[in-house]
């Protein structure tokens, strides 16, 4: 007999004392679990160390306190104590509905049970681990950093629950009364597989996310102990802080003509002292049009460096990203028709993909070498296209179409792979019908192909424009030894943002 | 008159024919050749190393792999790998599938909201949250530890798997599932005794991309064990490669270290290619 039956004609059972009594477990253990849950969060607030300081009266002789709520964020951020809060709550509200003997609520209960059970399991083996680890790691004699409490708490914890939710699931639609929409079991079982992934979420996305926003709203160092204060958006203003200013070029005193660089370019006059004092620095000098001495529109920034490194970010995305996809749909079509060995060709397109980036930003930076050594200037000579080998790698000019080749090369086939298989989710019978009424295959391709594939595009494009942070491992290897002091410009926007966009001032000295 | 159109026709399908192998080869040569490169490099001595660049090595030798295979550090790092990957994949694939058959087989509130958010998941830069990961470990006391990737890979393994296996759910049809609904079976029966079999391929091929990323990781890996070489992963391992002699990077070995890393992650997408393909659909 399904349990779906039993629902509907079981029930009548409910004023038993079995009923009864199971009603009471199940209302006192949810109504404890919250009460505990809740309790551990203000316990844990007020006991910690930051808050105290915080919560003392103000010294007299007038230093600042650290304020409360900037205490409470950077210790327990705003996510997890919501989500304690609420959880408890709704614990409690279970309790409360399952002790008037409610069938959905006694299903919701059975379903929390199943996944407390498994939650403390998870700590049981973890503590274990953790306790097997520091057993063998310490040195005889000394005392090991065991976990014995926390071990023999999760295991017992995992029994209770684990009891509770066998025992329950066999009887509760004989224990409990009432019907339930087909929809809302549906939701139930909906919400119930759903909540390792919500937990990993909020683990190890939403908190980190949340305590990289929050801090770089502080002046927060690396490593600091002391309760960082809140700033607003200064590290912002800091690092995104510009402004335009019209030079003119620096005048020979003598001549009156401008004074050019050795190689031929203008050299402009700096911005007015008041804000080179202030910390403005120029990046770029845009000339303008116009009679009279040459001018041109100076776009100064506090942070120089930073603000070239979003360039180059903006510069290496937009022509990666468009190179990959056209190169992706090419090949793509071409795969796509009919001939042998197709099956292998994708199984090729796939490899570059496979080599780890570490592996394959050294094995460009081989090829890419200064001298003949290199097989891309050797191949070059060869095929009688330049004279002498380039310098790939530690001309400025050349550094950053270098790192754009290595990234089209490792993602262009992969892209196309996926573009490969929106492709052959196209109807055929649209090209013949289009074929039928004279449509060239120039214009197939702009009217069915391109619209079609649009989705796959979207999806397969955009992730992929979001990872500029992926260009850190390219570099670190595609970097030749004489610009690590100097004047590269490819600096990496990802380790400049960890450093203070997100994570306010603070330095996080092993991404340096 | 006709004779001479249909030769000349015949002549412009075999241009056309030869044209069409003439990409097919260049899309091979463009993805194939460093990975040759790497190949040919890591059977070369240091000596052919730097004079003129040869196509294939004037006298190959073992040497290389010899000195690589017999590197403490790198087998560690190897085993490292090995372990912190298949395992990130299978826990991927148990939570993902739960989730993904949630979010495309049933219906309830919020279902679009939460598919975005997954997919949201994929935007954002990895180097954005590795500050507030490193408190997460720091927190589980699992910092300097292989466990530490475990606990954090999922940041990128798990949005992925839970986007593919849900487009998977999706494009199975309705009536496999209600004859098991005429018979009784609870949804979770549904789950378990129907679908997941029809899903296996799929799972072969998220698990086999959760691998391959897992296991080609570096950012993570750097920073959470770098203060414990012995959980070091084999990226991390590749990128500190320094040879025997100081002051000299031993490219040629870093190149055999390279090929014994990469080999492995190439059989398994030769193995599977068929399946990643359609998996990918």
């Amino acid at each position: 007999m399904s349990a779906a039956h039993a629902s509907q004609f079981g029930g009548n059972q409910s004023g038993s004392g079995t009923g009864r009594q199971a009603a009471w477990f199940l209302a006192v253990l949810f109504v404890l679990l919250g009460v505990v849950a809740i309790g551990w969060l203000i316990l844990a607030v007020a006991r910690d160390p930051a808050i105290r300081v915080a919560l003392q009266p103000a010294p007299v002789d007038g230093a600042a306190t650290p304020s409360l709520i900037m205490a409470f964020l950077t210790r327990f951020g705003i996510v997890l104590p919501t989500m304690v809060l609420a959880l408890g709550l709704m614990s409690i509200g279970l309790g409360l509905r399952v002790r008037t003997g409610n069938i959905v609520a006694a299903r919701w209960a059975n379903a929390a049970l199943a996944w407390l059970a498994v939650g403390a399991g998870i700590v049981a083996v973890a503590s274990l681990t953790r306790t097997l680890f520091a057993l063998m790691r310490t040195p005889a004699g000394e005392p090991a950093a065991t976990q014995w409490p926390q071990f023999v708490g999760a295991t017992a914890a995992m029994l209770l629950f684990g009891a509770a939710y066998l025992w329950l699931n066999d009887r509760v639609d004989t224990l409990f009364s009432g019907q339930e929409q087909l929809g809302s079991r549906e939701r139930r079982l909906a919400w119930t597989l759903l909540i390792p992934t919500l937990a990993v979420f909020l683990l190890v996305a939403a908190r980190p996310l949340e305590q990289t926003f929050i801090r770089s709203l502080t002046d927060k160092r690396f490593a600091g102990r002391e309760v960082p204060s809140f700033v607003g958006l200064q590290n912002y203003q800091e690092l995104l802080g510009m402004r335009l200013d019209v030079v003119t070029c620096r005048v020979e005193e003598d001549t009156g003509t401008c004074m050019t660089a050795r190689d031929g370019s203008i050299r402009w006059a700096s911005i007015d002292r008041p804000l080179l004092e202030e910390g403005y620095r120029t990046v770029w000098n845009l000339p303008l049009p116009g009679p009279g001495l040459p001018r041109s529109l100076a776009v100064s920034g506090l942070d120089p460096d930073f603000l070239k490194s979003i360039w180059t970010t903006l510069l290496f995305t937009v022509a990666s990203v468009t190179l990959e996809l056209s190169l992706a749909l090419f090949m793509a079509m071409t795969v796509n028709s009919d001939f042998g060995g197709r099956g292998l060709m994708r199984a090729v397109m796939l490899i570059p993909w496979a080599i780890p980036t570490v592996v394959s930003a050294r094995l460009w930076e081989l090829m890419l070498k200064d001298t003949s050594a290199g097989i891309v200037n050797r191949m070059l000579m060869d095929a009688r296209f330049v004279d002498a080998p380039q310098a790939w790698l530690s001309a400025v000019t050349l550094q950053l179409p270098a790192a754009i080749a290595v990234d089209v090369w490792k993602t262009t086939p992969f892209m196309a792979l996926l573009l490969l298989a929106g492709l052959q989710s196209i109807p055929r019978d649209l090209y013949e019908a289009a074929g039928v009424d004279g449509a060239s295959r120039v214009r197939q391709f702009f009217a069915i192909t391109l619209p079609l594939l649009r989705p796959t595009i979207a999806v397969a494009g955009l992730p992929h424009a979001g990872r500029a942070a992926r260009l850190r491992p390219l570099q670190r290897a595609l970097r030749p030894p004489a610009t690590v002091h100097g004047h590269l410009q490819l600096r990496d926007a990802g380790q400049q943002s960890t450093g203070r966009l997100c994570v306010g001032r603070e330095h996080h000295p092993l991404l340096s | 008159m006709a004779n001479q159109t249909s030769a000349s026709k015949r002549i412009a399908a075999l241009l056309q024919r030869a044209l069409f192998y003439a990409m097919v080869a260049f899309i091979a040569i463009y993805a194939l050749f460093p990975f040759y490169w790497a190949f040919n490099t890591s059977l070369k001595t240091e000596d052919e190393m730097f004079s003129r660049a040869t196509y294939v090595p004037q006298a190959p030798t073992l040497a290389n792999y010899r000195a690589v295979l017999q590197d403490d550090t790198f087998l560690l790092a190897l085993r490292n790998s090995a372990f912190v990957s298949s395992t990130t994949a299978l826990l991927s694939l148990a939570v993902g599938s739960f989730a993904a058959y949630a979010l495309g087989r049933l219906r309830f509130r919020g279902r679009t909201a939460l598919l975005y958010m997954v997919l949201s998941m994929t935007m954002f830069p990895a180097i954005s949250i590795l500050s507030g990961l490193y408190t997460v470990v720091r927190e589980f006391g699992v910092f300097g530890t292989p466990f530490a990737l475990i606990l954090t890979y999922p940041v990128f393994t798990l949005p992925f798997t839970v986007w593919v296996l849900t487009s998977f759910f999706r494009g199975l049809p309705e009536e496999i599932e209600q004859a098991a609904i005429v018979d009784g079976a609870t949804p979770f029966q549904r789950f378990r005794m129907i679908l997941l079999p029809l899903l296996a391929p799929a799972l072969v091929t998220t698990g086999l991309l959760s691998f391959v990323s897992s296991w080609n990781e570096y950012l993570f890996a750097l920073n959470f064990t770098i203060t414990n070489p012995a959980a070091q992963t084999v990226t991390v391992a590749i990128a500190q490669f320094s040879g025997v002699e100081a002051m000299q990077e031993p490219i040629a070995e870093i190149m055999a270290a390279a090929m014994i890393v990469t080999i492995p992650l190439v059989a398994l997408v030769l193995i599977f290619q068929n399946r990643i393909a359609e998996g990918l659909a």
